[in-house]
């Protein structure tokens, strides 16, 4: 019980941190939108009074304390860009992304179990060798060109031409798999060279086990050794550094790919927010994800309690 | 000093480590010829008619403007390091400071401050958070430096805390308390040496972190605001790719391939040679 509230409590001063973070960079020292709500030539009183309207004529953590009210009782308001009402933002855009991102985000971290596996089992020789220099040129490609290449290789005359270029037009499977082909195999490619490297060394670290040495001497067949006692060992890494890197890949991998390929999702529309200092949505969408972080770590905690009897 | 032989004879025998260290270092040295005025110093110089193919003159032809397109990317090693060397080094010793503290005021509340800062700054995500430096910043060129800083010293704090936790309780470090050597003085000369490997390593992921999210942020139009980089060479050529003129892509991508292959397979040898698990062996 009191291991729960511990953890209650670090969760809550996790968002207290995130929300501050946001909101000094984002909204204290963000873009004034003044002059962007207003006409030309406007009088001193109605700059005023659309100052106050915004609440730039309040103190800092009278500010801050109505933008973490605001998160807390879910009143998000409406985009000050575009006056969309934040929620059915979230609700249009956040398929989309998600859409995007998941097949190639389980695609990427599945690959890399098999291919770090494989490495794991010809320790030292040429498969490993060549996974290995695989996974270290991976590393080595920026996104951006990642993307560029496949698209001119995919996507244009020079190549095979086979998508089209940018967009998001999806009312079918088969549109779907129109446009989100070309970005989904970015998206493995730029994570498959890390997942490699990674999962390699968590197999090679269980190969290496004293009870697996002893697992063979008793004469358990290679097959037995892989699913019951190296996969199902390795379990607690593997789901750590799946559950952690789906904040980062699905929000900070959409907000290129989304901006690169013109696809409305909430990359995109985050990056627009940046951009233009829309504060409610910048600060749903930080908000949100501190949320979903902390609800992340409580999700995995309980995994690791499901798969590793030791974790109490 | 036995050590440090022993790491380099094993640096040595690591081939592709010293493909790696001949790759950074031809690099370097071409970082130190544009920086000392002897290349690329034409990067800005529209010499050439528009998207001119390659060629004697222009060995990967010309850009939209007519400039040449290897002047610029030879002249963008130079932002590469300066950006990989300022975020490196600044983000590696804020990680071993903080880090170091943590550790060796492990378990209080100290520690749970440094601990829940890094929590903060790794549950925002990342490209999010240096877009919002750089955008909240604008107009000032260190905007990006300072965002990467910030975010990527959590790694090597998390690294330097748990090994200087472990060396806090080794019985040299019990003398050295017991004669009564101030803390400082004793992290300082006696516990942060011994994370060295994690420092070295940790730097070199950190260059290449910082040219990587270079690249990102200057296609965002956040990163490199004057001069010429292989981001924003890069991102003059996404439009370019669609309309078949490949000189930018092809050039940028290829410098930076080779700088970054060469830094990782660098930090690959580092970390066998340096780990002192494997000095044993």
């Amino acid at each position: 019980m009191r291991f729960t509230a511990g953890k209650l409590l670090h969760g809550l001063l996790l968002i207290l941190g995130v929300t501050f973070l946001s909101f000094l960079l984002m909204v204290w020292f963000g873009p004034d939108q003044t002059y962007s709500l207003i006409g030309k030539n406007a009088s001193a009183e109605e700059i005023a009074s659309v100052r106050h309207q915004l609440g730039y004529d309040q103190p800092f953590f009278a500010r801050y304390f109505e933008y973490l009210r605001e998160l807390v009782t879910l009143d998000l308001g409406a985009s000050n860009a575009s006056g969309e009402a934040v929620r059915s933002l979230l609700a249009r855009t956040l398929p989309v992304s998600l859409a995007l991102m998941i097949p190639g985000f389980v695609l990427g971290n599945l690959l890399g179990i098999a291919l770090g596996l494989a490495a794991a089992q010809h320790r030292g020789r040429w498969p490993d060798r060549l996974i290995t220099g695989f996974s270290v040129s991976g590393m080595s490609l920026s996104f951006l060109v990642i993307i560029i290449a496949l698209q001119a290789l995919l996507c244009t005359p020079y190549g095979l031409d086979l998508f089209p270029v940018r967009g998001w037009r999806v009312d079918s499977f088969a549109s779907y798999l129109q446009y989100a082909t070309v970005p989904s195999l970015s998206l493995i490619l730029v994570t498959l060279g890390y997942n490699t490297r990674f999962y390699r060394a968590v197999f090679i670290e269980e190969y290496g086990r004293d009870h697996i040495r002893t697992a063979r001497a008793f004469g358990a067949s290679t097959t037995e050794i892989l699913w019951k006692h190296v996969l199902r060992n390795s379990l607690v890494p593997v789901i750590t550094r799946f559950m952690f890197s789906i904040p980062l890949v699905v929000i900070s991998g959409s907000l290129l790919i989304e901006s690169y390929f013109g696809i409305p999702g909430i990359g995109l529309a985050t990056f627009e927010a940046i951009t233009s200092g829309d504060q409610p949505v910048l600060k749903a969408v930080v908000g949100l994800t501190a949320v979903a972080f902390v609800l992340l770590q409580a999700v995995t905690d309980t995994l690791y309690r499901l798969v590793d009897p030791r974790v109490t | 000093m036995m050590a440090m032989a022993r790491t380099f004879s094993r640096l040595r025998k690591d081939r592709s480590g010293l493909a790696g260290l001949s790759i950074v270092a031809l690099f370097f040295l071409a970082a130190i010829a544009v920086w000392a005025g002897w290349l690329g110093q034409d990067w800005s110089a529209a010499d050439g008619a528009r998207w001119e193919g390659p060629g004697a003159a222009h060995w990967f032809g010309t850009n939209v403007l007519g400039q040449d397109i290897f002047e610029r990317a030879v002249y963008s090693v130079r932002t590469a390091f300066e950006i990989g060397l300022v975020v490196a080094l600044l983000s590696t010793v804020l990680g071993a400071v903080l880090g170091a503290v943590a550790g060796w005021r492990g378990d209080t509340w100290v520690d749970g401050a440094i601990t829940w800062l890094k929590g903060v700054l790794d549950a925002i995500p990342f490209y999010l958070f240096v877009a919002a430096v750089a955008f909240a910043l604008r107009g000032a060129p260190w905007a990006m430096h300072l965002a990467m800083v910030a975010t990527f010293w959590t790694t090597t704090a998390r690294l330097v805390r748990a090994e200087v936790l472990k060396i806090r309780s080794l019985d040299y470090v019990r003398s050295a308390r017991a004669i009564g050597l101030p803390g400082v003085v004793i992290l300082a000369r006696h516990v942060l040496p011994n994370t060295t490997h994690i420092l070295l390593v940790q730097g070199t992921i950190a260059f290449v972190a910082a040219i990587k999210t270079e690249v990102v942020l200057s296609f965002l139009g956040l990163g490199v605001q004057d001069g010429v980089s292989w981001g924003l060479m890069l991102a003059e050529s996404t439009q370019e790719v669609l309309a078949g003129h490949f000189g930018n892509f092809i050039a940028a991508s290829g410098m930076l391939f080779l700088l970054l292959l060469g830094l990782n397979l660098l930090a690959d040898a580092m970390q066998d040679a340096l780990d002192p698990k494997q000095a044993a062996l």
